[in-house]
């Protein structure tokens, strides 16, 4: 028996029927009340899912990048919201893994099992322009002190511990590691933002927080490589995530253009809606492709900025697309409030946004591109 | 208590593929997953264990792939688990697996109790668990809803058939088969998986047993399969009234009585 590929279909059938019983009918409810309803984030803690990532010598599962990608992918088929949450988790672990000092690993990873961990870089003044921002941290003796406020974190208010970007010199930046037990950590306002409803984004506040020189992610000056690795991270994970919107909208769009008829004829024999259903098709697998083979050369230790990139890039903007497809399918339906499709559209939109633009990602991959041909 | 739960890997997909030749369920492509009602069997097994103590040991028969469901079972808590598994038990009816996993079971000597689910949702003869029985000569209880260990060797079972109610006292050896109520089946733990590779998975092939090979197989199967088909997807017969309760009380009567089925007035 191939121990490995064993564990992954035992957990990915897991995450199936988990999808199908705890997330997918509370899809709707979740977008509404913008809450985790039904008790899903005390069902996720419980079966196991914060530990997938975490190495194993921490009490982790240690599933590799293909795999995390790929049960994100399931989890979002039921709702995009929780499987962004975890992603959010799951990128800053890794960063822990790859960055952190055996002291910072030993505290915080055997934690991530049961406390979400979250990646704040943004602030009012800078965001893709990582060096606009204003929080700074400054050395006295053996520790180091921190200020600042950042917005607009995933799973702010939520995360219990967040590994934050700050100045330690004006032109420097660094990561600290900073937890909500702290002295001078507050938590900030929650955003009310246009999709992904469930996941909450919020500011955390640091005023004066002092933490032992452990606490440093990496070497200081080390913010952009570890920023950048965040990305990229979290960009795999985010095709994953817009590829499970996409048959989500599949699923939906199936069932109806086979059902409705119009001229005692199922909608579905029309060129018209062929053509829709096509095209969303092949935008659901392209975006399942290129996430994949991020996932694969993540895994195999080759250079995949690029590709995760164009995941995100390309899946961002063809799952909005694809919705768009879908509710115009749909009709009225589609542009209900009572039907899945237009909070689709919302979670989709979001991930333009999210984790760097779409218009930097293609800046990033033209560059890489022309510098790799030159 | 030593309690054997059998458990079938079954389609993922309802749409079953039947080879046209061999009349048996086509599984090529087709990924599987533990058959319904014996995670059920599984989940009875071991809340049993943790209460009075024992050893939960999964069973199936089947090619090799079905050792994926049995390490799953092992990620679930199973303590132990044995994949019958040889060419020669190809093709088998329920005749010829019964008496495969009555050897096995025999084989492992000392069982008290065997769990297996009412029937599989793949072949649905619901058969398997009481040619087990009679093959052991052991008693037995169907379709049990609520199982509660009443002592090491008693069970308090409920089961619910036609509307009655049945409360059984029974003791062990006996089998089992549950229902969709029983136990109530948990999500594997993510980290837990790994840790049920240091469980025993054992394969026994026909050598391991004392079996009559002519019991074995397509040559130990009395069953014929003739014809199968599946069965056409039903429109809905459903008719809309009006949301008035005058009207719909109107259409409906005429609708009963233009389909016969009131009685005419003397």
């Amino acid at each position: 028996m191939d121990q490995l590929k064993t564990r992954e279909e035992i957990l990915l059938r897991m995450v199936k029927s988990f999808t199908e019983n705890e997330v997918a009918p509370f899809d709707s409810e979740i977008d509404q009340t913008r809450s985790y309803v039904n008790n899903l984030l005390e069902k996720v803690h419980d079966a196991g899912f914060y530990s997938l990532v975490t190495p194993e010598e921490y009490g982790g599962a240690g599933f590799d990048g293909r795999t995390s990608a790929k049960v994100l992918n399931i989890l979002a088929k039921g709702n995009a919201s929780i499987a962004v949450t975890l992603e959010g988790h799951y990128k800053s672990v890794e960063q822990i893994v790859k960055y952190g000092n055996d002291k910072l690993k030993a505290k915080y990873l055997p934690q991530s099992a049961d406390r979400i961990i979250a990646f704040p870089m943004t602030e009012p003044t800078g965001g893709s322009n990582p060096m606009g921002i204003n929080s700074h941290a400054e050395k006295h003796g053996d520790s180091w002190i921190i200020n600042g406020d950042k917005i607009m974190i995933t799973n702010g208010g939520l995360a219990e511990i967040y590994c934050a970007m700050v100045k330690t010199a004006p032109t420097e930046l660094s990561f600290f590691v900073v937890d909500q037990d702290m002295d001078g950590f507050e938590f900030g306002k929650q955003e009310k933002f246009l999709g992904l409803t469930g996941c909450p984004i919020g500011e955390i506040l640091m005023d004066n927080i002092e933490v032992d020189e452990y606490h440093l992610l990496g070497k200081v000056g080390m913010g952009p490589e570890i920023g950048n690795s965040a990305h990229d991270d979290a960009r795999v994970l985010m095709g994953a995530v817009l590829t499970g919107i996409m048959e989500h909208q599949l699923d939906i769009v199936s069932e109806y253009a086979t059902q409705r008829k119009a001229m005692d004829t199922p909608i579905i024999e029309l060129q018209t809606i062929q053509r829709k259903v096509a095209d969303m098709t092949i935008a659901k697998e392209t975006t399942k492709l290129l996430y994949q083979q991020a996932a694969i050369m993540k895994d195999s230790g080759q250079d995949y900025e690029q590709e995760a990139a164009m995941a995100k890039a390309h899946g961002s903007r063809a799952a909005v697309k694809s919705g768009d497809d879908a509710l115009q399918i749909l009709g009225g339906y589609g542009y209900s409030l009572e039907y899945p499709v237009e909070h689709l559209i919302r979670d989709a939109r979001a991930m333009e946004l999210a984790e760097g633009s779409v218009e930097k990602m293609r800046t990033e991959i033209a560059l890489i591109e022309a510098k790799s041909r030159v | 208590m030593k309690i054997v739960v059998g458990l079938k890997q079954v389609p993922e997909t309802t749409n079953v593929k039947i080879n046209e030749k061999t009349k048996n369920i086509d599984r090529r492509g087709v990924s599987g997953v533990i058959n319904k009602y014996d995670r059920n069997a599984l989940q009875t097994a071991l809340d049993i264990r943790d209460v009075v103590g024992g050893t939960v040991i999964a069973m199936s028969m089947g090619p090799n792939d079905f050792a994926v469901s049995l390490q799953e079972a092992l990620s679930l808590g199973a303590d132990e688990a044995v994949l019958l598994s040889d060419r020669a038990f190809g093709g088998a009816d329920t005749l010829a697996t019964g008496y495969v996993l009555a050897e096995a079971i025999k084989k492992i000597g000392g069982v008290d109790l065997v769990i297996m689910g009412q029937q599989s949702v793949d072949a649905d003869t619901g058969q398997m668990g009481p040619i087990v029985a009679e093959m052991l000569g052991i008693s037995q209880v169907t379709y049990a809803d609520e199982i509660q260990p009443k002592s090491d060797n008693e069970l308090r079972i409920k089961r619910y058939d036609d509307n009655i109610e049945q409360e059984i006292i029974a003791k062990t050896p006996l089998m089992l088969t549950t229902t969709g109520n029983a136990g109530k089946p948990e999500y594997v733990n993510v980290v837990e998986i790994k840790n049920s590779f240091e469980k025993p998975l054992t394969t026994w092939t026909s050598k391991d047993m004392p079996v009559d090979s002519n019991r074995l197989g397509q040559s130990g199967s009395p069953t014929v399969v003739r014809r199968i088909m599946s069965p056409e997807p039903k429109e809905r017969a459903g008719k809309m009234l009006s949301t008035d309760a005058t009207k719909a009380a109107e259409e409906l009567a005429g609708i009963l009585h233009e389909e016969n089925l009131l009685a005419e007035e003397d």
